[in-house]
């Protein structure tokens, strides 16, 4: 795994993605890459090529915000990838822009087809350049209808639902929690 | 009439489905044919859709546990088992070994359930009407010895978040050891009846190839990627609950055509008995469930796990936000991706083997939808 991890850190440090080694105990995957619009189809090639299967696509809605300036939409994309040889999964997402347009990558990953159209079906985030964009799981009347998105007051910032910068002790989190019996 | 004309007026439409048999459920595959070959088969998916993960989005974790069953409804304990892991995980909850034991003992007789089922329904597609019948004969066995442990013959819920929901006794652990006996013997009649048999040969011998970068390209796990030749298993690659401590073989094929992912099946259900024989030895005492608080709280931040379901990769992926609620709940099922490279395969060839292949890939409709 440690090998595999290094290939692709370099090559990633060459696309210039920001790329964070997690503890795979606590979250099930070893990286976290975080892509924008401009990188996510260089990095679904890089991964194709070191031999990485697509395992999913979805979104996710937290809170809309202003970052720098720039207001984002609150909607995320996120892929996961792994291996059939050594066990190495990773986690990367982009931040939708406002536009709610996101390149496809279904030319690189074929699968990748049905969990773009399916994430278009529940978030309404569109994928530049997909071949057939058309409700998938939902039917054609709920073309406009977005089963996922939250409401307002549902709504979570996105620093709400991550993890913290500074890990938490798991047994820190289990004697919480045992405590409310 | 010029030759381009002829040939344009030989193409036609077929809709295969959604009642139709071989799709094993309500499945729609828009079939553009030129005689009696297909060029263009798009499965149209959603007629089950029931968004189980908006349903796992809007009610404590606990409460969705029902519906893990409700997708693949063949081979539903899996499915228990990814769910309460995932939970377990996140919240730091401790499983007895006794429970774990158990899980594992169970979750194989399902697997072996499935291909059983899968045995006879793919035969049926393939014209022979007998090999169900053996099949639901061994499968039924199956049943009734997790009805008797679980309280259901299908849809089960019998894992707990901590264990499972009733120990096993001596009536189970004899009933499964007489089982595997009997299903040992069996395997002989279906070598005879079905592997060996010319016609089942011709169906799927080189027929349906999936090559190593279709399976990439597309995400294929299961059974079907090793028909391959990779020998992907979640159970031995991403070791989870104790099958590192059993000693099984993961069966691989060469071609990656029909008869190899039959091949895989069954020499899967021989180590699925080993496994299962393994476990009843070391079968360790003590208890089956541990303390678990009431309100379950999912930490901030995501989470993934992932099992072998009997057709593939599982992949639970959680978002928490410090509630017992999970914020996002996504459900990465097997099937999805495995149907996902049927236009691919079915591109250019004849009717009869496009049911061939798609028996093959040992579709679940529910599972699919979702």
């Amino acid at each position: 795994m440690i090998e595999t991890y290094e290939i692709f850190k370099n090559n990633m440090m060459k696309l210039e993605v920001p790329v964070t080694e997690t503890d795979f105990d606590q979250r099930g995957y070893h990286m976290e890459v975080i892509l924008t619009v401009n990188t996510i189809r260089e990095f679904a090639q890089t991964a194709y090529e070191h031999g990485f299967y697509l395992v999913f696509a979805t979104g996710l809605h937290v809170l809309p915000e202003n970052r720098e300036g720039v207001k984002t939409s609150g909607l995320e994309v996120v892929y996961q990838f792994a291996r059939y040889d050594r066990l190495c999964r990773i986690k990367a997402r982009v931040s939708v822009p406002e536009d709610l347009t996101v390149p496809s990558i279904c030319h690189i990953y074929q699968g990748a087809n049905w969990h773009e159209r399916e994430t278009r079906d529940f978030y309404g985030i569109r994928f530049a350049d997909h071949p057939n964009l058309e409700p998938l799981l939902l039917c054609e009347e709920d073309k406009d209808y977005h089963p996922l998105l939250k409401e307002e007051k549902k709504l979570k910032k996105f620093e709400a639902v991550s993890w913290p910068a500074q890990h938490p002790d798991i047994a820190d989190i289990q004697s919480e929690t045992l405590s409310d019996v | 009439m010029s030759e381009s004309q002829f040939q344009e007026h030989n193409r036609f439409f077929l809709n295969m489905g959604p009642q139709h048999p071989s799709t094993h459920g309500v499945l729609l595959v828009i079939l553009e044919m030129d005689g009696e070959y297909v060029l263009d088969p798009q499965p149209v998916l959603g007629f089950i859709h029931r968004m189980h993960e908006k349903m796992g989005e809007s009610r404590p974790c606990q409460g969705f546990m029902p519906n893990t069953a409700r997708m693949d409804y063949v081979c539903a304990l899996p499915y228990n088992h990814g769910y309460v892991s995932l939970i377990e995980k996140k919240a730091g909850i401790e499983v007895p070994k006794r429970a774990e034991y158990i899980r594992v003992i169970t979750s194989e007789l399902n697997r072996v359930a499935s291909h059983l089922l899968w045995l006879g329904a793919y035969l049926l597609d393939l014209g022979a009407f007998t090999p169900i019948l053996y099949g639901f004969d061994d499968r039924e066995h199956i049943l009734d010895i997790l009805e008797d442990v679980t309280g259901s013959r299908l849809t089960y819920c019998y894992y707990r978040f901590g264990g499972v929901a009733q120990d096993i006794d001596d009536k189970f652990a004899d009933a499964t050891r007489a089982f595997i006996k009997r299903l040992r013997e069996r395997f002989d009649i279906y070598e005879k009846l079905v592997t060996k048999n010319i016609i089942f040969i011709k169906r799927t011998e080189n027929i349906g190839i999936i090559s190593r970068d279709t399976a990439i390209r597309y995400g294929i796990t299961g059974p079907n990627l090793r028909g391959t030749g990779i020998a992907y298993d979640i159970r031995k690659n991403e070791p989870y609950s104790v099958y590192p401590e059993f000693d099984f073989d993961v069966p691989v094929g060469e071609r990656g055509d029909c008869l190899d992912r039959y091949m895989v099946r069954v020499r899967e259900m021989e180590q699925s008995l080993r496994i299962i024989e393994q476990a009843l030895d070391m079968l360790p005492h003590g208890p089956v469930r541990s303390k678990v608080p009431k309100n379950i709280k999912l930490t901030p931040g995501d989470c993934n796990f992932a099992v072998e379901a009997a057709r593939g990769e599982l992949s639970y992926y959680l978002v928490g936000d410090g509630t017992s609620v999970p914020y996002r709940l996504k459900i990465r099922v097997p099937s999805y991706s495995n149907l996902s490279c049927l236009p691919e395969l079915g591109e250019g060839i004849l009717l009869p083997d496009l049911v061939s292949i798609m028996g093959s890939l040992d579709l679940v409709i529910p599972e699919i939808d979702r």
